[in-house]
């Protein structure tokens, strides 16, 4: 594993406003950071606090409205193949078969159809859906459409892979065990991740890097270097530390949260 | 014998049982009919019995082979008209779904259009395009437009964003996207217009084909001049004819087409 730490994306002060005048809402207020490369970042952060909004304007779906977000120094502005997104609610075409799925992004790159098919069923089986790749998407389980959903962000091969809140919709069995497995796909690949989930006990499993967010308008609040070994234990010593660490910052900003609710 | 078969005499035995479900109430109804005019409670001449229609059918194909070429020219207008109306109709549909101006512009004259009964049309046609097929196929073409357009920004609009999105981050664009993303994504939307505006077609080319005076062939026109000789049983030949094709052309064709397609794609059941 690589121990230096080489930018991949840099924030510079990026804020994005939705709404005119009196809806006016600030989403993200001046965040600054920066983003290394082959390193699993997690943001977390109370609901509304403009994480996933962060995640947007790092895939181009959104554009900031001052600052800029740079990839290895170039400014982004739109979506583009150098980005993979995985989408809380999938996002699969149900008009194709895993298979097409999972060829769709490799097709649309300029791959002739026999290798887009040898390379996606690698990846198939990688998402453990072989056996599955003549199946449509209505016919899956939600665990296994999100594996689809993965298999279809890699399989082009992009230098980032950006998920929003991917696991944020199944349930708990399903969603340990797609820790799990993604834990080991990344230890395969070692490519650049931003992760955005609501879940501490997700983040501390899963990254190198914890950003925690404040409650809107969001900022970054604090920064964690996780450095607990893989694969690591729900119940282990180091885990819970880093866990209760970062919960006893989130805590505060939801209790902001709750209270700006209120009002 | 393994389960596999018994499944599929099973399934041959259920297949057989729909068609005679489907057919008996014919049987039923035809052989009423054709006592009602045997015994003379019913006029030959105004209402001609069912073996005198079979029979009918039988000369004008078999001995004239008039009703072939009647058929064949309805057809070619038909298929002309609606696949004019489909591209049209996905075209100009695309188009205002993508662009809130344009249609928040034409979205008003769209719904007076599509309120419009398409033989309301015809007399209009038969000034501006003349008395022959043009009129016919305009008639056909307008029978469908509206309601494809119409379906098509409904569809266009309601394909979900992550969709798109997902797509776009995939570096597919453009003419791509619509083609990958877009027009699968609102074909849920589309198919049962394809179904509904088929039929509207059918009666607008058999509305336009009698009131056109220059037109010679076409099942429309058959039973219009028909009349020219009191020949019910040609009428009634033709509007079997009729009623025929628009249930073979929407169950045949365009409802296996549904099935091949949103169907099977789990695309119904996530409305």
């Amino acid at each position: 594993m690589k121990t230096h730490k080489k930018v991949k994306i840099t924030l510079q002060n990026v804020t994005k406003i939705f709404g005119k005048n009196a809806e006016r809402v600030v989403a993200l207020d001046g965040v600054n950071l920066e983003i290394y490369d082959n390193k699993f970042t997690t943001i977390v952060g109370p609901s509304g606090c403009g994480k996933s909004t962060l995640l947007y304007l790092l895939a181009g779906f959104e554009k900031p409205t001052s600052g800029g977000i740079l990839k290895d120094g170039k400014l982004i502005e739109n979506p583009g193949p150098d980005r993979g997104f995985v989408f809380q609610d999938f996002a699969l075409f149900p008009w194709r078969t895993v298979l097409g799925n999972v060829m769709f992004g490799l097709i649309s790159n300029g791959y002739d159809k026999k290798q887009a098919k040898k390379i996606a069923m690698d990846y198939i089986n990688l998402a453990n859906l072989n056996g599955f790749e003549h199946a449509y998407p209505h016919t899956l389980s939600g665990g296994m459409k999100q594996r689809v959903s993965i298999a279809r962000a890699l399989a082009y091969d992009p230098e980032v892979l950006l998920m929003d809140e991917p696991f944020g919709s199944l349930d708990a069995q399903t969603r340990k065990y797609m820790q799990e497995e993604l834990v080991k796909i990344w230890e395969k690949f070692h490519k650049t991740v931003v992760f955005v989930t609501h879940s501490v006990i997700e983040a501390v499993y899963l990254s190198d890097i914890i950003v925690v967010m404040s409650a809107r308008p969001g900022k970054v609040k604090a920064v964690f270097d996780v450095k607990i070994p893989r694969p690591r234990n729900y119940t282990g010593e180091q885990y819970l530390k880093v866990r209760k660490e970062v919960l006893d910052y989130l805590e505060e900003e939801v209790q902001k949260e709750i209270e700006m609710n209120n009002t | 014998m393994g389960d596999g078969e018994d499944l599929k005499s099973l399934q041959a035995k259920n297949k057989v049982s729909e068609i005679g479900q489907f057919i008996a109430p014919f049987l039923v109804f035809g052989l009423f009919w054709e006592i009602m005019v045997r015994s003379g409670i019913a006029n030959v001449q105004t209402l001609p019995a069912p073996s005198m229609i079979l029979h009918e059918l039988y000369v004008l194909i078999g001995k004239k082979g008039v009703l072939q070429c009647h058929i064949y020219h309805s057809f070619y207008r038909l298929a002309l008209g609606y696949v004019l109306a489909v591209v049209a109709g996905i075209t100009i549909g695309t188009v205002l779904a993508l662009q809130k101006d344009l249609r928040d512009m034409f979205s008003p004259v769209l719904s007076l259009l599509i309120s419009v009964p398409t033989i309301a049309w015809i007399p209009v046609l038969l000034i501006t395009m003349g008395l022959g097929d043009k009129t016919v196929i305009t008639a056909v073409f307008l029978g469908g437009v509206f309601e494809i357009t119409y379906s098509t920004i409904a569809g266009i609009r309601s394909v979900h964003q992550q969709q798109i999105n997902a797509a776009r981050i995939m570096g597919v664009r453009g003419l791509g996207l619509f083609f990958k993303v877009l027009l699968p994504g609102s074909l849920v939307s589309i198919m049962p217009a394809l179904r509904l505006s088929i039929g509207y077609c059918w009666r607008a080319l058999v509305g336009g084909e009698m009131l056109s005076a220059m037109i010679k062939w076409g099942v429309g026109k058959m039973i219009y001049d028909a009349r020219f000789w009191n020949d019910v049983k040609v009428m009634l030949v033709g509007l079997i004819v009729i009623a025929f094709f628009g249930v073979l052309l929407d169950r045949i064709m365009l409802k296996r087409l549904e099935h091949e397609t949103v169907e099977k794609w789990g695309m119904l059941v996530e409305r």
